[in-house]
């Protein structure tokens, strides 16, 4: 087999780095050592300019408001290469602040709009005097069910296709019944509990993806998943009450870049 | 006086509830009063402060502990370690018309509150344990935590107790030039691996060259020298063996001691030290060194030991940076272990369980002697997930959700291979596993009890 390679960019890992971006980073390096792929992750600080083309796969954590907003400035300047690389199908996972940031602005509870990349046709507003949407959640997607941990303040409102659809939790905005986004190759979402490590499938559909925008064989083998697989029915059993288990038969390991 | 008179009002109304505040009588009693802690200050004759990132309340109980068997003391010893605890243990001290009980006070102080109270006391000796970074993401931090705890020592005529061993309280020590006494752990006790998770003092400060290690303890506490001027670590006055159960301490010309640790971990060794060492300097002999550590008894799930069939030691985790300083004092403890891991996510222990993933559990991946591991509590499979991806082999890895049974089993698999058990846990699965292990403990103690009586 031809040796193949990734180069996964962490965005800003000194301003978002709020929760547990680390788990996400660990998950996709193991997953691709564990089938002898190398793989090199760039920490791209705020002072560093971040080079779009050398990377296979952008991955952006969350942060706070005010975080979130030194952020939006410095990568507002590469805005336009930004989009650019997004249409030409760079793969981009975004979680949380992330997400929000990739719309065109959030606006916060006084009024004041914090400027985005403004990438994707979505906004965040804070919504005043609205509760906070805290909780486990789970979601129906293409990859399989997707669950974690929810945590923001802000509705996200677009006009993509959704990540998936609410089994339980609150999703985009509490009440679209929807969560996260899914553009092309961008990936957001509010799930940050962490992201991955509990959701196998999924990650391999990101690592699929990247593998095929860098132009490399994308199949990947099966892994012995059923440690992830036991947290998995452990979690809807103990803490996801309305899911119906059931929906985890159709788990499977090894995902090509052709599914969804 | 009015301060000290509406303080001492407030805290006896909240005994008359049932309370006992750490805090509160202090803050009304600032209020009325401002120079409060001066007025206290005139009334004491030595004041020795600890300060420090970490460990400064168990080194202030244990030294406490020490000194009270010579003479009364006055202490914070509940943690509360900024002015108004400052003040709330004063007033507890004090009787109604402000005249103190004790002669001696043993203060533990925040870094940041050190240069409000430095020149209120008569402070004869500054404990510094160490300086680490509380947070990754506090940059700036650091630089300004070494600048607050240099500032308040010049304000005092106090002298130094410092650990050798960390090159930023060396640097402190230098810095402030004045009567310094240094402890350090023996020399060939440090390990020579690089560690990963060194941040702090990477570079010299006195020349801003990098910083060479000739081994390690953990985090920046080593064997340093500078690489390019004379900067290096300091021969300490007080030199430490660390054996597990017992350290002994070695100072220069005088006979060793050997004290009994009555909490365990190498960051626990460093506050025995530390508090033996200050003990020393002012001027306590042996006995009451001993004595002050046979009474101290630290509290729920610090390295707390039980004596069951295998020896258990228990240890709080909740956050990442203080589950960090825990799995470090695993993999420090020298020999074989079975390691527990119990991990609720109800209310108290926070329903979010994302900083497993923030806390450095790779390090238990390099500790070849840990043979097996047990996950427990709702949350047991994620912590399953967790270990794999820090690299442990899933075969060493069982999953029981029922806390009592994984410490039953990990008891069990202790007595067959001989090998102490570690249990970790969050902490709503904390209290009924002290009381599972101290009953576990009891009972043991009578059945050894019962056959040496057959034997004899």
């Amino acid at each position: 087999m031809s040796q193949r390679t990734l180069n996964i960019a962490h965005l800003y890992p000194d301003l978002l780095n709020l929760y547990a971006d680390r788990g996400n980073i660990l998950t996709l390096v193991q997953r691709l050592r564990w089938r002898g792929i190398d793989v090199t992750v760039t920490e791209v600080t705020h002072r560093d300019t971040p080079r779009l083309s050398a990377y296979d796969l952008v991955l952006l954590g969350g942060g706070s408001d005010r975080e979130q907003e030194i952020v939006g400035e410095y990568l507002y300047k590469f805005h336009e290469d930004f989009r650019q690389a997004i249409e030409n199908g760079l793969p981009v996972l975004a979680i949380c602040g992330g997400y929000q940031l990739l719309g065109a602005y959030y606006q916060l509870p006084n009024g004041q709009k914090v400027a985005g990349l403004d990438v994707l046709d979505l906004y965040t507003s804070a919504g005043t005097g609205l509760p906070r949407l805290i909780g486990n959640v789970a979601i129906d997607s293409p990859y399989g069910v997707i669950m974690g941990f929810e945590n923001h303040g802000g509705r996200t409102i677009h006009h993509h296709d959704p990540l998936g659809k609410i089994l339980q939790g609150h999703g985009n905005d509490g009440e679209s019944g929807f969560e996260g986004v899914h553009y092309k190759n961008v990936w957001g979402t509010y799930i940050h509990g962490p992201l991955l490590p509990k959701n196998p499938g999924f990650a391999d559909a990101v690592l699929a993806t990247a593998l095929e925008y860098a132009g490399q064989p994308a199949t990947l083998e099966p892994l012995d998943d059923h440690v992830e697989q036991n947290a998995r029915r452990a979690f809807l059993a103990r803490r996801m009450p309305e899911v119906d288990i059931r929906l985890l038969e159709g788990d499977s390991n090894g995902v090509t870049a052709e599914t969804p | 006086m009015l301060g000290i008179l509406i303080g001492k009002l407030v805290t006896w109304l909240l005994r008359l509830r049932g309370k006992d505040a750490t805090s509160f009588p202090g803050k009304v009693a600032l209020k009325v009063s401002p120079k409060l802690l001066h007025q206290f200050g005139k009334k004491i004759e030595r004041v020795i402060v600890v300060t420090g990132t970490n460990g400064k309340t168990t080194t202030t109980s244990l030294l406490a502990s020490m000194i009270q068997h010579d003479e009364p003391v006055i202490t914070n010893h509940k943690g509360a370690n900024l002015v108004q605890g400052i003040a709330t243990a004063f007033l507890q001290h004090a009787n109604w018309r402000g005249k103190l009980a004790a002669k001696t006070a043993v203060i533990e102080v925040d870094e940041a509150t050190f240069p409000l109270i430095a020149d209120a006391f008569p402070i004869v000796v500054t404990v510094v344990t160490n300086v680490f970074r509380d947070q990754l993401d506090r940059y700036g931090e650091l630089d300004a935590t070494v600048e607050k705890i240099f500032s308040a020592i010049r304000k005092t005529n106090s002298c130094l107790v410092l650990n050798a061993d960390d090159p930023i309280c060396r640097n402190l020590g230098l810095r402030a030039s004045r009567k310094t006494f240094y402890y350090g752990m023996a020399h060939d006790t440090a390990r020579h691996s690089e560690r990963r998770q060194m941040r702090d003092g990477q570079f010299c400060m006195q020349c801003g060259q990098e910083l060479f290690y000739d081994a390690f303890w953990y985090g920046q506490l080593g064997l340093y020298r500078c690489s390019h001027c004379d900067f290096t670590r300091p021969h300490p006055e007080f030199v430490g063996v660390y054996q597990g159960k017992t350290m002994t301490l070695s100072e220069d010309s005088l006979p060793d001691i050997q004290l009994s640790m009555p909490v365990q971990g190498l960051y626990n060794a460093y506050n025995v030290l530390a508090a033996a060492s200050a003990a020393r300097v002012v001027g306590l002999w042996a006995g009451p060194i001993h004595d002050g550590l046979a009474d101290y008894i630290p509290p729920d799930g610090r390295m707390q030991s039980f004596a069951t069939a295998a020896p258990v030691t228990l240890n709080l985790i909740k956050n990442p940076t203080g589950c960090d300083s825990v799995v470090q004092a695993v993999v420090t403890e020298p020999g074989g272990k079975i390691v527990v891991i119990g991990i609720n996510d109800l209310a108290a222990d926070g329903r979010d369980v994302s900083w497993l993933w923030d806390a450095d559990f790779e390090l238990l991946s390099e500790d070849d002697g840990i043979s097996r591991f047990i996950t427990s509590g709702f949350r047991a499979e994620d912590m399953a997930l967790r270990l794999k991806y820090a690299g442990i082999d899933e075969s060493k890895i069982t999953i029981e959700t029922d806390m009592n049974k994984a410490v039953d089993l990990a008891i069990s698999y202790g007595v067959e291979e001989h090998l102490p058990v570690f249990v970790l846990s969050t902490y709503t699965l904390l209290h009924p596993t002290v009381h599972n292990l101290s009953a576990k403990a009891r009972e043991n103690e009578s059945t050894n009890f019962e056959y040496r009586a057959s034997v004899s």
